[in-house]
């Protein structure tokens, strides 16, 4: 089949899913299927291909003719969309069931299948209004999918501020698709690098796509909309909707011309967004936000090998710019598969334990043994640990980066700080998640709800051993993922064809291998040592004391401590604490919390001035007609001044 | 089949040398100290003996208690695989090599940390807390370290970054990357290997629960790190290409026992800093490594 016909059978088993999903569970997760499979299909047959696809026709939509177009870019996000819009469907059929949520799980299903045929529609359109719509529609779909447990005012007031957020950045989409129109004389999309009066717009672009994708200042509403969105939710909020901001900055700075300083400020974004978003991610105590924070970090690490190949643009065409951009690329599939891996083990203890703060958790793995062991690996994949494939992407991002160092141009003024600023969040990425597993996972269980844990079903372990299998299939043989990954690149900019990139992804790809068999077998080894020699079980060594309580364990917040201090300036931490005090203390306590500093320090005053501005100027508007007159009036002398005194120059 | 031998030759000597530097650094402390002081050996009789005894889990720990440390020793020696040897180059060479051996010895953390974290004791917490905290400060003085020998001999692989001179800046670089050495290796004034006081500690109180041939493993992984990050601090100041082979290998084995006596002499010397002034002293080291950074690339425009 050709990718159009492959699109047009996903289109319809999508639009079947929206329809039949509120009734039908089983039928809608096969449509939905179908559907996933259906688009990653034509996705791989174009990134494989040398062709792209590319339909207009002649029906025409709000005045505008369909324009649809799939290249390796979008072929690119439209494979990690089905996969994991894919494995999200199976989970959410037992994660969030029809016997546990009642009145919310049809509607949930509905707004997958919508989720997922808008997001592919952004990605298809070739068309500026279209487009739009496309992204409207993704928008509100996502929003009603985050506030699907609305009973929960939290939930609610995360719904708000993404929807609020999401309109911000939708606002400056509008200024940008219609400014493009009015230059351009028309709404069509597509390569015009040689009209060089346009760069500006990547400025409006950039921060319209930026509060989508989550770039540090602008992310105030994705820890929240995260945390309060059941896991699945998250899962494709943070594996790929924030991607299409991603998506809109690469693919509107691969067709447009880009200012010269555009490199620099992206890469900027990246490394202030990878550093910041992970120092909030490691004092975190509730593992979704944690998640979420890091989602930011990763968006960071995608941004910089961006930022890298829009910098080696303006340094003509250097080669190290390609691998930057393809790093950035895969980095796009990684971050959406093991992103979406943790969000789902996330679920699965929440769904277990029913809490999100892992002060209340531990010991998780001897009930959650699966669920346990699958976290551990995503967390080694987001540490960037090899032979995962997340260090696969950075060790590109970092070639590229390095490349530019050593070539001693301007650029290496940028890629030096990112550089090391990228090495210490890929330090503080592995802290976190040494945190959060140890949290979660070991040790003895810090409360009855996490005692009382049980390991989720197949449904929901399913789709994680599936995207293990990806983690670990893009970390072993990495080789096989570059001819996709190269062929993206080339469609972003077409002069890269050409150049020849050295990067010994097969060489990477056997040692990983040969790590893996080494570490099984040392791991067998001292296993099999350990028995021969006798093993024996006895308490935990706390310097002789004989009755340790699991409350004596070290806490989230003690692990991120000594972080936490250097990053105080930013992070704000609010503390409350009474001290013991006389010969018999009574009662000691020290609360620490972390606020969203962003939002609530810096967001929230300014909207506050902006709303007290416009409440003062509303006083004008109080209904009496005398004064009505009066401003009339004063208005009409005030134009005659004016006419009066440009008559008298 | 030469590839295989090479290999096994080449893991021989890093796993037969390494536990000898803790001796050597033992002997020097000794002897400053007026003492006689433990065999140089000492170790390798450890070894031994831990790997014939019998292992007490603790009732919290999972199967990963004793994975970790065989997945931090694999993962340090992987990196020493990658690390060239003087003039015999290493036995597996490719571009961007040395940021794989960085991230190894970052896995090597992460599974010793995960596996302290298995007990579930505050101790244990604590030098978790500690080891991947002030990690994030040495990673960024080590990548500052690598981009500064990058930059100067324009290459990303390590047998080519490592084989000229560093000039001016190897002075800077040698002392920042002395102080990685002895951050990384849980040496003094960052930890005391020998104190027994827990509240203290980074590194031995991560392994305060293990025990037999996983404390082996622990033990003989420590060596081995310390023994890479000696032949790379002597192989990045040194210049190794401009040489003979045999006074290549002469200059390297030099180096190294002047690096660990260096370490033992620290160590008698110095008192074990405050952990509030841990930070400072990391820092230190990546302005020292990033002066190196400078002084390279204005070494190599003029």
């Amino acid at each position: 089949m050709t990718p159009g016909e492959l699109l047009l059978l996903a289109a319809v088993s999508l639009v079947a899913g929206i329809v039949l999903g509120p009734w039908l569970s089983r039928i809608w997760l096969a449509f939905t299927l179908a559907g996933a499979t259906a688009g990653l299909t034509a996705a791989l047959s174009v990134l494989l291909g040398a062709r792209d696809w590319e339909w207009r026709s002649a029906f025409s939509l709000g005045g505008e003719a369909v324009h649809l177009r799939l290249d390796g870019l979008s072929a690119m996000f439209l494979a990690l969309l089905c996969v994991v819009g894919g494995a999200g469907a199976v989970y959410a059929r037992e994660y969030w069931s029809e016997e546990h949520y009642r009145a919310s799980a049809p509607r949930g299903r509905a707004w997958w299948s919508a989720l997922l045929s808008s997001m592919g529609l952004v990605l298809l359109c070739a068309n500026g209004l279209h487009f739009l719509i496309g992204w409207e529609l993704f928008t509100v779909s996502a929003f009603f999918l985050v506030t699907l447990g609305r009973q929960r005012p939290e939930v609610r007031a995360a719904g708000r501020l993404y929807l609020l957020a999401s309109h911000v950045g939708t606002v400056c989409l509008f200024a940008f698709f219609s400014t493009l129109a009015v230059r351009t004389g028309n709404w069509d999309l597509g390569p015009m690098r040689e009209q060089a009066g346009l760069s500006p717009l990547f400025w409006i672009a950039l921060a319209g796509f930026g509060v989508k994708a989550g770039v540090f200042p602008l992310h105030v509403w994705l820890p929240s909309a995260h945390a309060n969105a059941p896991s699945h939710v998250s899962a494709i909020m943070s594996g790929v909707a924030i991607k299409m901001g991603i998506y809109g900055i690469v693919r509107f700075s691969g067709w447009l011309p880009v200012p010269a300083a555009a490199g620099w400020v992206v890469m900027g974004l990246g490394a202030t967004s990878a550093l910041l978003g992970i120092a909030f991610a490691f004092a975190q105590n509730d593992f979704k936000r944690l998640l979420a924070y890091c989602s930011v970090e990763n968006i960071g690490v995608i941004l910089i090998g961006g930022g890298g190949a829009l910098l080696a643009v303006t340094h003509g065409d250097a080669p190290w710019g390609r691998l930057a951009l393809a790093g950035a690329l895969l980095h796009v599939w990684n971050h959406g598969a093991f992103k979406a891996l943790l969000f789902f083990g996330a679920g699965s203890v929440l769904h277990a334990t029913g809490t999100q703060e892992m002060s209340k958790l531990g010991g998780l793995w001897r009930t959650m043994p699966w669920t346990a062991g699958l976290f551990v690996v995503g967390s080694l994949a987001v540490s960037g640990l090899p032979p995962l494939n997340g260090f696969v992407s950075e060790w590109l991002v970092y070639l590229g980066l390095f490349d530019a160092v050593t070539s001693k141009g301007p650029a290496a003024w940028a890629a030096t700080p990112a550089a090391i600023m990228l090495a210490m969040a890929g330090a503080l990425a592995m802290a976190s998640f040494a945190k959060a597993g140890a949290m979660i996972f070991l040790g003895t269980p810090r409360t009855q709800v996490a005692a009382d844990a049980h390991e989720s079903g197949m449904g929901m372990r399913g789709p994680m051993l599936a995207l293990t299998g990806l983690c670990v299939m893009i970390g072993f043989a990495p080789i096989l993922f570059w001819p996709m990954v190269s062929r993206a690149v080339e469609s972003w900019r077409p002069a890269w064809t050409a150049v020849e990139t050295p990067a010994p992804l097969a060489t990477l790809g056997s040692v990983h291998v040969g790590l893996a068999i080494l570490v099984m077998a040392a791991v067998a080894g001292l296993w099999r040592m350990a028995h021969v020699n006798g093993l024996r079980r006895g308490l935990t060594w706390d310097c002789g004391y004989a009755t340790p309580l699991a409350r004596m364990q070290y806490t989230s917040a003690s692990f991120g401590g000594i972080v936490a201090g250097w990053f105080r300036w930013l992070l704000q931490p609010e503390r409350k604490m009474r001290r013991p005090r006389g010969h018999f203390p009574a009662e000691a306590i020290r609360l620490e919390h972390i606020p969203e500093t962003v939002l609530e320090r810096i967001i929230g005053p300014i909207s506050v001035t902006i709303i007290q501005v416009s409440t003062s100027v509303r006083r004008l508007q109080h209904g009496r007609l005398q004064f009505y007159i009066l401003y009339v009036v004063a208005g009409l002398f005030a134009l005659g001044a004016v006419v009066l005194l440009g008559a008298a120059q | 089949m030469n590839f295989f031998l090479e290999i096994i030759l080449r893991l021989s000597v890093w796993l037969l040398l390494a536990p000898l530097l803790p001796g050597i650094i033992n002997k020097v402390k000794a002897w400053v100290a007026g003492r006689r002081g433990p065999p140089v050996l000492q170790l390798y009789y450890d070894l031994a003996k831990l790997w014939r005894k019998g292992v007490v889990l603790s009732t919290l720990a999972s199967p990963g208690f004793v994975a970790g440390p065989a997945v931090a020793w694999v993962a340090l020696t992987g990196a020493a695989m990658l690390m060239p040897l003087g003039p015999a180059g290493s036995a597996l060479s490719f571009r961007g090599d040395v940021l794989l051996l960085i991230y190894l010895l970052a896995l090597a953390r992460f599974c010793t940390a995960w596996a302290a974290m298995e007990t579930g004791s505050a101790f244990e917490g604590m030098g978790a807390a500690r080891e991947v905290s002030y990690a994030v400060l040495a990673e960024a003085a080590i990548i500052a370290a690598v981009l500064s020998l990058s930059v100067q001999t324009d290459s990303v692989s390590l047998v080519t970054m490592l084989s000229p001179s560093t000039g001016a800046g190897a002075v800077l670089l040698a002392a920042g990357l002395f102080t990685v050495l002895l951050a990384e290796n849980c040496r003094v004034p960052f930890d005391d290997p020998n104190t027994h006081l827990e509240l203290t500690m980074i590194h031995e109180v991560m392994v305060l629960d293990h025990s037999g041939p996983p404390l082996a493993a622990i033990l003989h992984g420590a060596s081995v790190k310390l023994l890479l990050f000696a032949v790379l601090l002597v192989q990045a100041v040194l210049p190794m290409g401009e040489l003979s082979s045999a006074a290549a290998a002469g200059t390297l084995v030099a180096g190294v026992l002047v690096v660990t006596v260096g370490v033992g002499m620290v160590e008698s010397l110095m008192a074990r800093l405050a952990f509030r002034r841990v930070p400072l002293l990391l820092t230190t080291a990546f302005l020292l490594c990033l002066f190196a950074l400078l002084v390279a690339w204005k070494g190599g425009a003029s």
